[in-house]
């Protein structure tokens, strides 16, 4: 009786407190967006809470629109960034971050490659001449692009090959459910064609995708935008445009019926499963309740899938995932699968989990979902948008990808906006509409036979 | 204007008229460091509170640590007891269930997790500030109530055991648990995770006399870092803590640690492997020693930055690997220094070589100016980046708590880095990068490998069970 009292407490809490939170202080991050003549944007935000400040550039171009033969070259030729261009010698772009007290990286992702360095504020104008160095001037060679083919065998190996699972929820999912080369091959990289690369590929990848009018160039943190835009100018602003790049086909046939692979794992010890159900597109009314149907489905510990499969029904050691496997709503263009990977105990089965899973799925499309359940999926949601707000390095991410795939940075002021409107009723739709087995591919990795001695 | 030098550039676009400058701008004048400041408090129940406001975002972090409940805690009876509890304490308290801590949580957009270590068990918990009330009502209760559900002890049990067999099948898993064994090995540091047996026999009693007795306001520190108001925070701690009742601090365990007295390799094999999975290192220092600094700044030379020594040689040059890297992990009562690669099977031995060559290097030669000035810039430029963040900042205080260090550690850290000179390095390199006593720990396939190790010293083999095989 005491717990239902405190229930319902907790419960008429939550409904004031979510009432003021909604009128809580807007977002308001400062944005300065132009453009310069050559076609590169540029995006600056003020913050002065700390004496740093990141650079980030963002070419758009990711491993969906690389040559076929040529699996993991947009990754390959990211590694290359760091080998060299005409006034900075091969690795010397990490020491030049580093000796000024900053931290430098890549990533290789979906629709987009970037490149960051986070430093001292009073070091803004080094990170600019290096950015603009490599991409006016990579130097190229022979030597320099073996060394990196090794090097990016042993990252395939070391997270790929090497590991129970490999990886599967991504790699084997993606070549499974999509049907379109640019969106299903292995962005990776298969190792005889990371190893076919040719200095020729490297040439022409770069003078296609690498050119200002392909890429955001966006700085965030305690700087003077005015100053800012002045070294821009000096750095970037001789800088030759290039022919846009080819538009790359990733339309993507819809799916009509359920598919179901299994693997065998040498490495693993138990098995695991991994689903992905096609999902609407960014642009699709559906999106915003999509976004927070995950987020009810899987996630966090309190989510539907979650309580059912780990907790009470005792299927499975661990629930990942989500909905856009190596980022957020904002930061990919192309088709995309929620993702949800999971390891199950030794003696069930892969159709015990996913009667479950779809158990879940059939009670929210029958009485959907409860007020309390939407108003906290909401909460969640803008904590976790806040914090990816937090440092200088996020709110340059997000900035960076609304310039390139919207054409408008100043979105991000107002980007909490759709999924503060979804209702209980589009939730229970969008399950109903896109939650469906002939949307989704399930694959399952079975342990090969081998001496269990683990007692 | 613009608009006229664009046209001339398009037509001309292969030929840029003005050449980019060859050498890289000068830094601008220093901006002001604005490092953070943080208050300490003590409630009458001995809880150090800490409180650091750092408003970048409308968010709230907390860590609240108990330096009482240690891997090390209890070990004799019950080894691991300090983890399960851990992972079990926000599955349930006196008035909650689970689930409705997880409602809880996600209705204050939270996060509140538990793990322990051989100096601390330590509570990291986030929320949106509004609700910062709510979550310290939630991290007390769970402090103070822990139910322990059998329902939830039972899962607790079957999952772990579960978790650490797939954790078997991780090369990344076996190279580190093979590694803190070699160093430190029945000191409490040397413990990763308890056996099944240990695991299965735990009981609720057991765990609700454990974080009785261990989770004591008086062996605990409370820091919280955010969007905050000092005062009102403080007055919403005091609300949730204030009950919560001291205890008796057990008297510091502290064995002594195993005496390594040539260098020994500990291969761990997995047939079917394609990399070797290589550490190598020893003992070091407590994060409190006069050679914290040096060691630190000696280990970004090393292995721990991009542009380090190792980096430069095996992958840079040699293209054995993809993230060499070397780690000074200075705890409590004491650390180690490791220094270690991924690399195919092919290249297992020359690796191994080349690892022992830059240490040695960095014991006999004394580092160039550059090197130096470039690692003492990484290291305070990043400390700015570290501090710029609440968890990052609650992270950093905790370290200060937890190690004993002094209360101006993050005013003091500039200077003290500055002050290094390639002699103190040299010598900290000379007495922590000991080869000739090194643990070199290896997971890979033995039969593949087995002629480019032996070169190296003698070999216990394991499985990865951990059992000594022939």
């Amino acid at each position: 009786m005491q717990r239902l009292v405190m229930k319902l407490l907790v419960l008429a809490l939550t409904m004031t407190l979510g009432l003021s939170s909604l009128q809580a202080k807007p977002v308001n991050v400062p944005v300065v967006y132009y453009k310069l003549p050559n076609g590169l944007k540029v995006v600056i935000s003020e913050d002065h809470i700390a004496p740093v400040v990141t650079v980030g550039v963002y070419y758009n171009v990711g491993f969906r629109v690389e040559p076929k033969g040529r699996t993991g070259f947009a990754h390959l030729f990211e590694h290359m960034m760091f080998q060299g261009s005409a006034n900075v010698k091969k690795f010397e772009h990490a020491k030049y971050v580093e000796a000024n007290g900053g931290s430098t990286n890549g990533h290789t992702d979906f629709d987009y490659t970037n490149y960051y360095e986070t430093l001292p504020s009073n070091r803004l104008e080094m990170a600019l001449w290096l950015e603009a160095d490599r991409m006016r001037s990579l130097d190229i060679s022979e030597e320099n692009l073996k060394n990196q083919q090794n090097v990016v065998s042993e990252e395939v190996r070391v997270n790929v090959l090497n590991q129970p699972y490999q990886l599967f929820e991504w790699i084997e999912l993606w070549k499974n459910a999509f049907t379109n080369w640019n969106n299903s091959h292995n962005g990776y990289g298969e190792l005889d064609e990371i190893n076919a690369a040719t200095i020729e590929d490297v040439r022409s990848f770069f003078k296609t995708y690498y050119a200002p009018n392909n890429a955001v160039l966006t700085i965030v943190g305690d700087v003077d935008s005015a100053e800012v835009k002045k070294m821009i100018e000096k750095h970037f602003g001789t800088l030759t445009a290039q022919p846009a790049p080819p538009k790359a086909d990733l339309t993507e046939p819809a799916q009509t019926k359920e598919k179901r692979v299994s693997q065998p794992d040498k490495l693993a010890n138990l098995p695991a499963l991994a689903t992905g159900y096609h999902i609407p597109a960014q642009s699709s009314p559906d999106f915003p309740a999509m976004a927070l149907l995950v987020q009810i489905l899987q996630g966090d510990d309190s989510s539907r899938w979650y309580q059912r499969l780990v907790k009470e029904k005792e299927l499975t050691l661990d629930l990942t995932g989500g909905l856009n496997y190596f980022g957020n709503e904002f930061d990919y263009t192309g088709p995309m699968i929620m993702t949800t990977r999971t390891t199950f105990k030794p003696g069930h089965t892969v159709d015990e989990v996913l009667k479950e899973m779809d158990a879940v799925i059939a009670e929210i499309v029958a009485k959907g979902i409860t007020d309390k359940e939407l108003a906290d999926a909401k909460v969640r949601y803008k904590s976790n948008f806040y914090s990816q707000l937090e440092s200088s390095f996020g709110k340059a991410h997000l900035l960076s990808v609304l310039a390139l795939f919207r054409d408008d940075p100043n979105q991000i002021n107002s980007l909490l906006t759709p999924f503060e409107n979804v209702t209980a009723a589009q939730v229970k739709a969008a399950a109903a509409k896109y939650l469906v087995a002939s949307n989704r591919t399930v694959i399952e990795r079975v342990p090969e036979a081998k001496s269990q001695s683990g007692q | 204007m613009k608009l006229l030098l664009a046209a001339i550039l398009l037509s001309i676009s292969t030929l840029p008229i003005v050449a980019q400058q060859k050498t890289p701008p000068p830094p601008g004048p220093a901006r002001p460091l604005n490092l953070p400041k943080f208050t300490e408090k003590k409630l009458a129940n001995g809880l150090t509170v800490i409180l650091a406001p750092l408003p970048n975002v409308p968010k709230v972090s907390a860590i609240l640590t108990f330096t009482s409940a240690t891997n090390g805690t209890d070990r004799t009876n019950h080894p691991g007891i300090a983890q399960i509890a851990a992972g079990l304490v926000n599955e349930g308290t006196d008035t909650r269930t689970s689930k409705q801590i997880k409602e809880e949580l996600r209705s204050i957009g939270g996060t509140l997790g538990l793990g322990s270590d051989p100096d601390q068990t330590t509570m990291t918990a986030t929320a949106l500030s509004e609700f910062s009330s709510r979550l310290f009502e939630l991290m007390s209760d769970v402090t103070q109530h822990a139910s322990f559900p059998e329902t939830e002890l039972k899962l607790a049990q079957e999952n772990t055991i579960q978790q650490i067999r797939a954790g078997r099948a991780n090369p990344g898993f076996l190279v580190n648990e093979r590694f803190q064994k070699a160093v430190f090995g029945d000191h409490p540091y040397g413990f990763v995770v308890p056996d099944e047996k240990s695991i299965s026999t735990l009981t609720r009693d057991d765990l609700k006399s454990f974080v009785t007795k261990y989770y004591i306001p008086n062996a605990a520190h409370l820091i919280v870092v955010g969007d905050i108001e000092p005062d009102k925070t403080l007055a919403e701690i005091e609300k949730a803590f204030g009950s919560w009742k001291s205890g008796t601090v057990p008297a510091d365990e502290n064995p002594p640690l195993p005496v390594r007295d040539k260098r020994q390799i500990y291969f761990v094999n997995r047939p079917g492997s394609v990399q070797s999975a290589i550490y190598i290192g020893n003992v070091s220092i407590p994060r409190s020693h006069a050679d914290y600094f040096a060691i630190r700044t000696a280990d970004t030379i090393y292995g721990s930055s991009f542009y380090s020594r190792l980096t430069r040689n095996i992958r840079e040059s040699k293209g054995y690997t993809y993230s060499p890297f070397s780690s000074s992990n200075t705890q409590a009562k004491t650390g180690s220094f490791l220094a270690g690669a991924f690399v195919r099977n092919e290249v297992t031995g020359p690796t191994l070589l080349e690892i022992l060559y830059e240490l040695d290097r960095m014991r006999v030669l004394p580092v160039s100016d550059e090197e130096l000035n470039a690692a003492k810039e990484y290291s305070t430029g990043n400390f700015s980046v570290e501090l710029a963040s609440q968890l990052g900042l609650a992270g950093r205080i905790n370290t200060i708590y937890t190690y004993h260090l002094n209360k101006s550690f993050i005013d003091d850290f500039r200077p003290k880095i500055e002050a290094l000179t390639a002699a103190d390095i040299q010598k900290a390199a000379a007495k922590y990068f000991d080869t000739y006593h090194a643990a070199i720990v290896i997971v890979g396939d033995w039969e593949k490998v087995k002629d480019q190790v032996t070169p190296f010293g003698d070999v216990t083999m394991y499985d990865a069970q951990g059992n000594v095989v022939k």
